[in-house]
């Protein structure tokens, strides 16, 4: 059987099962496929120049892949930017700057902000805050807990109403 | 030989692994990773790699609103009256993490809370206002729950109160009131009529009665003056009034005469003396 693959297999069957490989990239919603695919596709066109053993053919055609796989989760994909957050809504949210539009008296550290546009459906939110802020300042989300914002005093708070 | 079963060996393990290490979670979800047990991250959004064998994916939670159904209920007002009422909840879950490990059923949970905010919240309403006063109602369920479900990283992003309605034995004796009001109403209206009738009839009789005195005033005033400018006419020549006189009543014979009823009319014999002594009488 091991001489028989080794004789029989040429490097027109790595390229078809590259292709293969590639194609069940649509079946199979990981994005990996398609890395065995192309390095089956490389293992091909350098079985056609340099003749190989079976064993070292398959050693080579995983080792590429894990390359490809690796370099595309190290540096490609993560240059994906990305486009929207609808449906996140806590990256949504943290980040924002509010205005400070009242602040609890009786319960320090607390009051009400407003935002310019609405953010999850509604435009004014409680917040706590451990700095000190007064009405027309501007406070930065930091965090969601419920229905009331955890915020910190915006840096630039030169621009108060 | 070996080597090729090594080979062989060592494709499908890197196969298997690579499949377990990448996780493509789908725009609108989060997956919530264990590493050995524990929490260990969420994924989001796109193309993530875990660690195989030792992480594990084991929530996909979605972060889209969540639409919930607040089953109707009985609730007391604070006048008593039994009113139902249902809501409808869009939920966010804004931290996957603290709504898988904070709660057991996060959407039961949150059920619950509204149905007895919702209870408590009406409990201290009159009825009248628990009928008309959607917004505060729905402020302060807002209010009353956010600090309960923040520890389950969940945001309650609306409550709406979709049915508020008094229970069947109210409605009817609701109907019944206003019916009874419209009743009041309409007596009220019968005799405010009435009333308003009988004094513009009265205010007729008052009138005409003031009018018929002066009509009288005017007459006996009228006669006065007629007597005064025939007795100013008449002086002392009695002949040509006795001629008038005299004249007059023979007319008034001549048409009593004329009449067709059966009649016996006397006559006095001496005209002019009869004529004559009502004159006397006016002297």
């Amino acid at each position: 059987m091991f001489e028989w693959l080794n004789a029989h297999i040429a490097y027109w069957h790595w390229i078809v099962l590259g292709f293969v490989l590639a194609c069940g990239e649509i079946l199979l919603p990981s994005f990996i496929l398609l890395w065995f695919g192309l390095s089956a596709v490389v293992v091909g066109a350098l079985l056609f120049f340099v003749p190989m053993p079976l064993s070292g053919q398959l050693l080579l055609w995983v080792i590429l892949a894990l390359i490809n796989v690796w370099v595309w989760f190290k540096w490609i994909s993560p240059s994906f930017k990305t486009k929207s957050l609808s449906g996140m809504a806590k990256e949504s949210m943290i980040g924002q700057t509010g205005l400070v539009i009242e602040c609890n008296g009786a319960h320090a550290g607390r009051g009400t902000l407003r935002f310019t546009i609405p953010i999850l459906g509604n435009d004014e939110w409680q917040f706590i805050c451990e700095d000190a802020v007064e009405p027309g300042s501007r406070v930065v989300v930091r965090d969601i807990s419920g229905n009331t914002l955890i915020v910190s005093a915006s840096k630039s708070n030169s621009n108060t109403v | 030989m070996e080597g090729l079963y090594i080979a062989a060996a060592f494709v499908g393990l890197v196969v298997i692994t690579v499949f377990k290490g990448v996780r493509v979670v789908p725009q609108g979800y989060k997956h919530i990773v264990q590493r050995l047990g524990k929490y260990y991250c969420t994924l989001t959004p796109g193309l993530n790699f875990i660690v195989p064998y030792i992480d594990s994916v084991t929530h996909r939670i979605t972060t889209k609103d969540i639409v919930m159904d607040i089953p109707a209920q009985e609730v007391i007002t604070q006048d008593n009256a039994v009113i139902v009422a249902n809501a409808i909840a869009y939920i966010n879950i804004v931290s996957p993490e603290k709504a898988v490990y904070g709660v057991e059923d996060y959407e039961l949970a949150i059920q619950k809370l509204i149905q007895t905010a919702l209870r408590a919240i009406i409990g201290e309403m009159a009825l009248d206002s628990a009928l008309s006063s959607r917004d505060m109602i729905k402020e302060k369920l807002k209010a009353g729950i956010s600090d309960d479900i923040s520890d389950w990283g969940i945001t309650l992003k609306t409550v709406e109160i979709q049915d508020i309605n008094p229970s069947k034995t109210m409605q009817a004796s609701m109907e019944e009131q206003s019916a009874a009001e419209r009743q009041r109403r309409a007596a009220v209206t019968r005799a405010e009529g009435a009333k308003q009738a009988a004094i513009l009839e009265a205010e007729g009789r008052l009138e005409a009665s003031l009018r018929d005195a002066k009509a009288k005033v005017v007459l006996a005033e009228a006669s006065a003056r007629s007597i005064e400018s025939v007795t100013a006419a008449v002086k002392d020549n009695e002949l040509p009034v006795t001629f008038l006189l005299g004249e007059k009543y023979i007319e008034a014979m001549r048409q009593l005469s004329e009449s067709d009823n059966a009649k016996t009319i006397v006559l006095p014999a001496d005209l002019l003396q009869a004529v004559k002594g009502m004159m006397d009488k006016v002297k």
